[in-house]
């Protein structure tokens, strides 16, 4: 019990011998108060006195280079003789966008740690009173400059001090985390056109995440703080490209460009002197962008598979799965009343399904952490596979035509279901139709692929399996729910007739890779397709011959053997040679719709200018081989309303096809959270942000966007 | 059709034209403007040809401008320069609703009470000079020499603060700027850090 008081009292004297707590002053719009990291100081040692702000909702202070306007706080001290204060360690900024300015600064709360060293003759016991005069500016939409006069009091005492238990962790952890000279390598250069290269390298940025880098410069003149600094990765660091401040209109123009380098959470001091720039900061292109749609940013994993499965379901109802659907169709309903047969088959689809998407899915991830931009449908941006898939689509289509029977199903497709044969079949079909699917983003779909594009790959991987699962689960479906499958109509002759119905949507998904194949490669690329689908078409007939012969009992060993030579002439002249740039991409306006809208090409440029020149801008993402986007095209972009309304608001028509790998397009398009296409983005007429349209357009809703986008 | 590409491509061309001379630059020729006064009439640059011109971005409610007009800082440079020849354009490019936006009427009657001896107040409550010359505080300082280019823009001074003391002492680069000019001598500080409050354009 006594040992109980003893402890109290002993509490009590401590409290006696705290710094005393000096009251916060609230100055208007902020409440400031010098808080100490120690209890005490000892003589001759060195201890840290923080100015807290508490800010007013929506208001902030200024770091020590404020941007375009404000001002920095400043402490000017009165200490005792032989008491020294240094200059305050300045936590990483925040940036502050106010219109068309750019301001760095703190909100909420920020603790500015100032250095303090007692004396060595400061006498132990004594308590010293710290004099602070804080001014600062404080704003929100308008600016106050505020003031204020604090004080702390501070015990003098031998040996180590202890931490005060209110502050001292907050302040400690602030000077942790204050950006400091981390042994970074940094050097710039001033380009051609007026823009200046930083670029920094060191053990620190080593794999760091790029996406949210930026450079704060300790002298407001030397950069365009408003500017967006566009980052490109390097092995060993990164190279920011930044306007150039007014400074570099002077005479003198600055050597060295110091500052904080804020990245992947983390914040350096830096200075670059003008020079040659290291190697190692650059050639891995941007960093795939975190979020850019800044509305739906927090998509969660749960989200994001979700999303991913919603939007497997409604691939099957896009235009470029149509043939595949006709396909899934018609094998269906060979065993419709096989249930066993019917569930393997399922099984199997699905297994297909699934295995194609992580195939796709380990390569895209495997790509990109190479560093290289490439996206969703990457795989249809390469001449030789459009080639090789559409003569695949022929082959598909020749064979539902009846021309020739693949495995032992000559008998007609409804026997011999639980083969081996019909399992692999119905794997491969899965197979097929995730890689034609593939370019069709449906809604849903699109977010969860941009968010997954940018996560790690455990969990990018878990998003691709949501999406290959609700792709599937159709006809899974289907297979496995006897209520289902007896009521689709029973086999018959009829289903020779379906099947040779079935064959012309086909065709017609083979007439589209060719036209596909045109845009990439030009007219040249048309002859050599053409010809490859001939020979092919005669090997198959060929080898359709050779299987009518077996069936009657004879040995066509000649015919199989030369149908086989031909479709491996028709697969390489499709395929092997490399196929040439071709002509620019569908540059002509279009001129197959009703009304046509002139539009040009995207570039950053262009946008940029129109943008400038207040004029409402409609970015039409696309791909020659994205159903979807033509589509749209068709049916929304080209109609007479929407063709008025562009005229009425003045908009600006670009059109970034991503038919051919484009890098540009590629960063634009993970800018707003986006691994593929379609993307429309609606720009304001007076600076507005880019709003995104659904990925199904309607004519009523291009119209009425273009003319919000005129009022912001 | 080949109107419409044309009047397009004549469209682009000026877009892309457009933020060229959107960006002053030291030497270069500065932005044409045309902006009306308190009486509503228009005023433009190219009406002050062969004269030196300044450029005084303000904001009556700005601390930062309060520091120059309370002291009575800038009138008393105003009426230097414009006795010496000089033409003193003060523009205002807070949109409606802004802190420092004035009416017309408004505009005339802060001329005279603050006892300013500008040539003329202007009007930019759209922006679009203050974009022009990417005016980005009040005050923002540009001075214009009498062949049209710019000589000058930044801070009024070397006292980038609100402090009315900080005054005493401070060197006014627009004093500097103009008299330079007048002797003919190339302007020593063409640029600086422009101080003060940020400029209120509409969102």
């Amino acid at each position: 019990m006594s040992r109980f008081f003893a402890k109290l009292l002993a509490a009590f004297a401590l409290l006696a011998a705290f710094p005393a707590v000096a009251q916060p002053v609230d100055t208007g719009h902020l409440e400031a108060e010098l808080v100490a990291r120690d209890q005490s100081i000892a003589p001759g040692a060195t201890t840290y006195v923080a100015l807290r702000q508490k800010i007013d909702k929506g208001w902030h202070t200024y770091w020590r280079n404020s941007g375009d306007s404000g001002e920095a706080t400043r402490i000017e001290w009165t200490l005792p003789p032989g008491w020294t204060a240094g200059d305050i360690v300045w936590p990483a900024p925040k940036r502050q966008p106010t219109g068309p300015l750019m301001n760095y600064g703190y909100q909420d709360e920020v603790l500015l740690p100032v250095p303090v060293t007692a004396p060595a003759g400061a006498k132990p016991g004594e308590t010293v009173t710290l004099k602070a005069a804080a001014t600062f500016l404080v704003c929100e939409e308008i600016c106050v400059p505020e003031d204020a006069v604090l004080t702390i009091s501070l015990p003098v005492r031998e040996g180590l001090a202890e931490q005060n238990p209110a502050w001292g962790a907050a302040i400690a952890k602030t000077l942790a985390e204050a950006p400091a000279p981390a042994g970074l390598d940094a050097a710039f250069q001033k380009k051609a056109d007026g823009s200046l290269a930083l670029a920094i390298t060191g053990a620190p940025l080593k794999g760091a995440d790029m996406a949210d880098a930026y450079f704060f410069p300790f002298d407001s003149t030397v950069i365009d703080h408003a500017k967006p600094q566009a980052i490109e990765r390097g092995p060993e660091g990164l190279t920011l490209a930044i306007t150039a401040g007014y400074a570099f209109q002077q005479p003198e123009t600055p050597k060295t460009l110091a500052g904080v380098l804020t990245v992947g959470g983390k914040s350096y001091e830096v200075s670059a002197a003008e020079g040659p720039l290291p190697p190692a900061a650059s050639g891995l292109g941007p960093p795939p962008a975190k979020r850019g749609g800044s509305d739906d940013g927090a998509l969660g994993l749960p989200l994001a598979v979700a999303f991913a499965f919603l939007g497997g379901l409604i691939l099957n109802l896009m235009p470029c799965v149509f043939p595949i659907l006709a396909m899934k169709a018609a094998s269906l309903a060979g065993h419709a009343h096989e249930r066993r047969a019917a569930q393997g088959q399922g099984i199997a689809f699905l297994a297909g399904v699934l295995a194609t998407f992580l195939v796709l899915a380990g390569v895209l991830i495997a790509i990109r952490a190479g560093g290289a931009a490439v996206g969703w449908g990457f795989q249809l941006q390469s001449p030789p596979v459009v080639a090789g898939l559409a003569l695949l689509m022929l082959a598909v289509a020749l064979n539902l035509s009846g021309v020739f029977e693949v495995g032992a199903s000559l008998q007609g497709v409804g026997s011999s279901l639980a083969s081996s044969g019909g399992m692999v079949g119905a794997f491969f079909t899965g197979a097929l139709a995730v890689i034609v699917a593939a370019p069709c983003t449906a809604p849903f779909m699109a977010p969860a692929l941009g968010w997954a594009l940018t996560q790690s790959a455990p969990a990018a991987i878990a998003v691709f399996l949501a999406l290959g699962l609700g792709f599937a689960a159709p006809f899974a479906l289907i297979a496995f729910a006897p209520g289902l499958l007896s009521r689709l109509p029973k086999p018959g002759p009829w289903m020779d007739g379906f099947k040779k119905l079935l064959a012309f949507p086909m065709f017609g998904a083979a007439a589209w890779l060719v036209w596909v194949l045109t845009l990439q490669s030009g007219e040249t690329a048309l002859a050599r397709i053409f010809a490859a689908a001939v020979v092919l078409a005669l090997a198959l007939w060929l080898l359709g011959a050779a299987q009518r012969r077996q069936a009657a009992g004879g040995r066509p060993a000649v015919l199989t053997g030369l149908g086989a030579l031909l479709v491996i002439v028709a697969a390489l002249a499709a395929v092997w040679p490399n196929y040439g740039e071709g002509t620019a991409v569908a540059t002509s306006a279009g001129s197959v719709g009703k009304a046509s809208v002139p539009y040009e090409a995207y570039s950053r440029e262009k946008l940029a200018a129109a943008r400038a020149a207040g004029k409402p801008v409609f970015v039409n993402f696309t791909a020659a081989w994205c159903v979807t986007c033509q589509v749209n095209e068709r049916v929304a972009l080209t109609s007479q309303s929407v063709a008025d309304a562009f005229k009425e608001t003045g908009a600006v028509y670009l059109k970034a096809d991503w038919t051919r790998k484009d890098a540009e397009i590629e960063q634009e398009l993970a800018k707003h959270g986006r691994a593929g296409v379609p993307l429309y983005l609606v720009y304001g007429a007076r600076g507005g942000d880019g709003v995104i349209l659904p990925q199904i357009l309607t004519e009523g809703l291009v119209v009425r966007a273009l003319k919000d986008a005129q009022g912001r | 059709m080949l109107t419409r590409s044309l009047a397009l491509a004549a469209g682009f061309a000026l877009a892309i034209a457009a933020p060229a001379a959107a960006a002053p630059a030291i030497g270069q020729p500065a932005p044409a403007f045309t902006a009306k006064d308190g009486d509503g009439k228009t005023r433009s640059l190219s009406e002050f040809k062969g004269k030196t011109v300044v450029l005084e971005w303000t904001n009556a409610g700005c601390p930062y401008v309060q520091k120059h007009y309370k002291s009575g800082n800038m009138q008393a440079l105003q009426k230097s320069a414009t006795k010496d020849g000089v033409v003193w354009l003060t523009l205002v490019s807070s949109a409606p609703g802004k802190q420092g936006y004035v009416s017309p009427a408004e505009a005339k009657t802060w001329k005279t009470s603050s006892g300013a001896g500008s040539t003329a107040l202007l009007l930019d409550p759209g922006g679009q000079v203050g974009k022009a010359y990417d005016a980005r505080t009040t005050p923002h300082m540009y001075v214009v020499d009498k062949s049209g280019k710019l000589a000058y823009m930044g801070g009024i001074d070397d006292k980038p603060v609100a402090d009315p003391s900080s005054l005493k002492g401070a060197k006014n680069y627009v004093t500097a700027a103009l008299s330079d000019i007048k002797a003919g001598r190339a302007v020593a500080t063409p640029v600086s850090k422009p101080y003060g409050c940020s400029v209120k354009y509409a969102e």
